[in-house]
């Protein structure tokens, strides 16, 4: 009878995946993905591609608050930068979009190095407050810099067109969308398992510690505060393309809370987590619109009235719900309903 | 100079708000430790049960600032029980996080409850102005003005000579070594998130009868954010200073650099003193270790 896992090797410790039958669903879930837009209608589809350009936001977070432990409250700027960046590259200046995507990572890492710089002294809810401060910062100046912005009148974004193939369609964007947030999988997963992502670990279990044991603190925040702010500036690009149009209120302050949420709700520090926490979060409110239409028509039309109301209700009452009864999220109770199933009728 | 007494003057009514919050901010951060990010939610819903009352009983001072004060207690008393006390003894992200969620609720929760337009707070008194050598006040802003250092001077003597207030420095100070000298730790924080509650609500109050009252309120509690830090955020008197010098500051950055500068004055001024001086003006530096 199996007991536990023998892992041998440091090889084996660090794989990616460890088990054949986790390699063959995610090909089937690959598979179902890559299939999907062919079989959803456009409504479903939306969902898709919001999905899918959430997770890559919520990957990048995931880097800075889930692996280093820096909490950011302001990673809207870093999506709202991202964003400004593409549009003002490919749509002002008719560069390539592939510049447009260069650019939409680089400016936010720029950004995030003169956001990152207070974090070298300070951490915490102080670093949290810095970041909140920031994002409010870079709404006033976008809104200031008209004559590269286009100030509140914002700039429109159209889909892109990348090495001759057309992303026009929204199955052929979701496409985008999906290679993109695969990428960004595989990159924060492989982070995780080197030396830089084991440095960030050990920031967050405990700095002085860390710093004891030979961890450059200063590089690292910065390196975790700049890798953060690149992948968000990449899905940022994306949200903008999707709402082709990008202006200050198309990103408001609540996609900062939402993000938190989602890495809340999936279990901090887990790329796994961040994935089902996105699913969970973005398909909550429609969820809760269609359990509500089942009960009454009179609270259907609560929800079509103030649906950016009960959104952010729910994604509050989400939020303290799980911290009180499951603080470990999603994965948490992923791995303790495996190990029952495993031990069962063991307790453990 | 005439025009740099008024901005002086308006902001230092404006900072006599931001004060009062802060020191909210503050009163919870001292005895339990933590950054209420709800703050300006409560202020806010102080300030429209205060609106709903007086449309009520037809602005009669004494009704409204009674009903306000008891309504700000309960607010305080029920997140309290009902949400901060369960988390007690959590990692303070998690806790801190639990109040990021109850902002959000709360803010919408205003939507739902009352609506989306703005409102006059009346009481018939507080929008009259008084000149003083051609400089005009009104009667609320003074009236705010003191209310800041009447508060100030209040909660500096509780904390020095009631015995609650030593026992909440206590808490604040080492919390298991005051639970096992016979404090309890639940009553110090309840009594933390009522006056907390009130204080800042009062701010909020005073907010209502100078501006207008609308769902955009709770950013309120953000202007207040620098000034905590600026004064310290385990420093109570420390906040409510640093509320007057974040107004004047705001209003002189408005006044003379633009209505953008307004916005982000604050922000710009926090991120330079948490860089020079992290815990603030008048806060305690912590000393870490392993």
């Amino acid at each position: 009878m199996r007991t536990g896992d023998y892992k041998q090797t440091y090889g084996e410790l660090v794989a990616l995946i460890d088990s054949p039958p986790i390699w063959l669903w995610s090909a089937v879930l690959l598979m179902a993905l890559i299939a999907a837009p062919y079989a959803l209608n456009a409504y479903a589809l939306s969902f898709l591609m919001i999905i899918l350009i959430t997770v890559t936001g919520a990957l990048g977070l995931n880097i800075l608050t889930g692996y280093t432990g820096l909490i950011s409250l302001g990673h809207v700027g870093f999506l709202v930068t991202g964003a400004y960046a593409y549009a003002i590259l490919t749509a002002k200046y008719h560069l390539p979009p592939l510049i447009g995507f260069l650019g939409a990572g680089l400016v936010p890492a720029l950004a995030s190095l003169i956001v990152g710089a207070p974090s070298l002294r300070l951490k915490g809810l102080y670093l949290a407050i810095t970041t909140l401060a920031f994002s409010f910062i870079i709404n006033t100046v976008i809104l200031e810099m008209r004559w590269l912005t286009n100030g509140a009148r914002g700039l429109s974004v159209q889909r892109p067109e990348i090495l001759g193939i057309s992303f026009d369609s929204d199955a052929a964007f979701t496409y985008l969308c999906l290679g993109v947030a695969t990428l960004t999988l595989f990159a924060t997963l492989n982070i995780r398992r080197s030396r830089v992502g084991r440095a960030f670990v050990a920031i967050r279990d405990n700095d002085t510690a860390a710093r004891v044991m030979g961890i450059n603190l200063h590089a690292y925040k910065l390196l975790a505060f700049v890798t953060s702010a690149f992948i968000t500036g990449l899905a940022g690009a994306l949200y903008g393309i999707y709402l082709s149009f990008v202006s200050v209120e198309g990103f408001p302050f609540l996609l900062s809370i939402e993000a938190l949420a989602i890495l809340i709700v999936g279990g901090l520090g887990s790329a796994l987590g961040a994935v089902l926490g996105t699913v969970l979060i973005v398909l909550l409110p429609e969820a809760a619109r269609l359990v509500f239409s089942f009960f009454s028509a009179q609270l259907d039309a609560v929800f079509t009235t103030g649906a950016q109301e009960l959104k952010s209700m729910l994604y509050g009452l989400v939020i303290i719900l799980f911290l009180r009864f499951q603080p470990r999220g999603l994965v948490g109770a992923w791995h303790d309903i495996r190990r029952a199933w495993v031990n069962w009728p063991l307790r453990y | 100079m005439q025009y740099l007494l008024q901005l002086l003057i308006s902001g230092l009514a404006i900072g006599a708000i931001y004060g009062l919050i802060a020191m909210g901010f503050a009163v919870i951060y001292k005895s339990t430790g933590l950054v209420n990010f709800a703050q300006g939610e409560m202020t806010m819903i102080t300030a429209y049960i205060a609106w709903t009352i007086s449309t009520t009983v037809n602005g009669n001072v004494v009704v409204v600032a009674f009903g306000a004060i008891l309504a700000a207690i309960l607010l305080g008393l029920i997140i309290e029980r009902v949400v901060m006390r369960p988390m007690l003894g959590e990692p303070v992200f998690a806790t801190v996080m639990v109040t990021i969620g109850l902002a959000v609720i709360l803010r919408s929760a205003i939507n739902f409850i009352w609506d989306a337009y703005p409102h006059g707070l009346d009481v018939g008194m507080g929008r009259d102005i008084v000149r003083f050598g051609g400089i005009g006040v009104r009667t609320g802003q003074i009236a705010v003005i003191a209310t800041l250092l009447a508060l100030l001077t209040a909660i500096w003597a509780f904390f020095r000579y009631s015995k609650m207030g030593i026992a909440m420095r206590a808490v604040a100070a080492d919390d298991r070594t005051a639970l096992l000298m016979g404090i309890s730790a639940s009553r110090v924080h309840a009594l933390a998130w009522a006056a907390s509650s009130v204080i800042a609500g009062i701010g909020g109050v005073f907010f209502a009868l100078s501006y207008d009252l609308s769902p955009a309120m709770f950013q309120l509690g953000l202007k207040a954010f620098p000034a905590t830090i600026l004064g310290g955020l385990d420093a109570v008197l420390g906040s409510g200073l640093g509320g007057l010098l974040i107004g004047i500051t705001e209003n002189l950055a408005g006044g003379y650099l633009g209505s953008g500068m307004k916005e982000i004055a604050g922000f710009a001024m926090i991120i330079v003193v948490l860089m020079i001086r992290p815990f603030g003006m008048f806060g305690e530096r912590d000393i870490e270790r392993v």
